[in-house]
């Protein structure tokens, strides 16, 4: 047996499992007209890299969703990159730092959903990542980073207005 | 006006009157107008 092709009923061999690069640590499901939603112990010594992906719920306004780590909440938060409309246009942003990332992905009420990927957030060093977003005719683009160096063990999901219903929220750690 | 809820794992309860006024505070707003992305994406 070689990884990553496996056959009904080979033993899982110890270099096979090791060899496995993506896990996933951590499933929320999104309640129904939350302003925000946490997500504890999510990040942590296992792994120094993460991709939180969120789909399959709705926002009650067309507007940016945040994102923050729960151990950072000073000014340290930048977000540059590119965002638009589909077959429209393709235009630049590069605000002023904020205590979040105010604009890591889209929501929509019709539908919405976003990658972010993250290095290191439970390191005691800066966090950097960046952030895929579609919603109905828009999307983000960005690169992340928060220059604290706080070590974070979760983060928050916050539209700049209104509120979340329904959907996943998954974390997934890359093995080191 | 009614405090939205807020949402720990799976634990969802109506935010404390400081929550609210922090979140206020941040620029928040129950029902925005559709934001423009085109001109801002915050």
């Amino acid at each position: 047996m070689g990884y990553p092709v496996f056959a009904s009923g080979d033993v899982l061999n110890a270099s096979d499992m090791n060899a496995v690069g993506l896990w996933l640590v951590k499933t929320q499901t999104i309640g129904s007209a939350v302003s925000s939603v946490t997500v504890t112990s999510a990040f942590s010594s296992s792994y120094d890299n993460y991709i939180i992906t969120i789909s399959g719920g709705t926002t009650s306004v067309n507007g940016s969703v945040s994102l923050q780590l729960n151990n950072s909440t000073g000014s340290t938060y930048n977000v540059a990159g590119n965002y638009g409309n589909y077959g429209i246009n393709v235009l630049t942003y590069n605000p002023a730092a904020a205590t979040r990332w105010n604009d890591v992905i889209y929501g929509g009420t019709v539908a919405y959903s976003g990658v972010i990927n993250l290095v290191s957030p439970f390191a005691t060093r800066a966090t950097t990542g960046f952030s895929e977003g579609s919603s109905t005719g828009v999307f983000y683009k960005f690169s992340l980073i928060d220059t604290s160096t706080n070590s974070s063990t979760g983060f928050t999901f916050a539209p700049v207005s209104g509120t979340m219903t329904g959907g996943t929220i998954r974390v997934y750690g890359y093995r080191n | 006006m009614e405090k939205p809820n807020i949402q720990i794992d799976d634990e969802i309860r109506e935010m404390t009157d400081e929550e609210y006024q922090a979140l206020l505070d941040s620029g928040w707003t129950a029902d925005a107008p559709d934001t423009n992305p085109i001109s801002d994406p915050a």
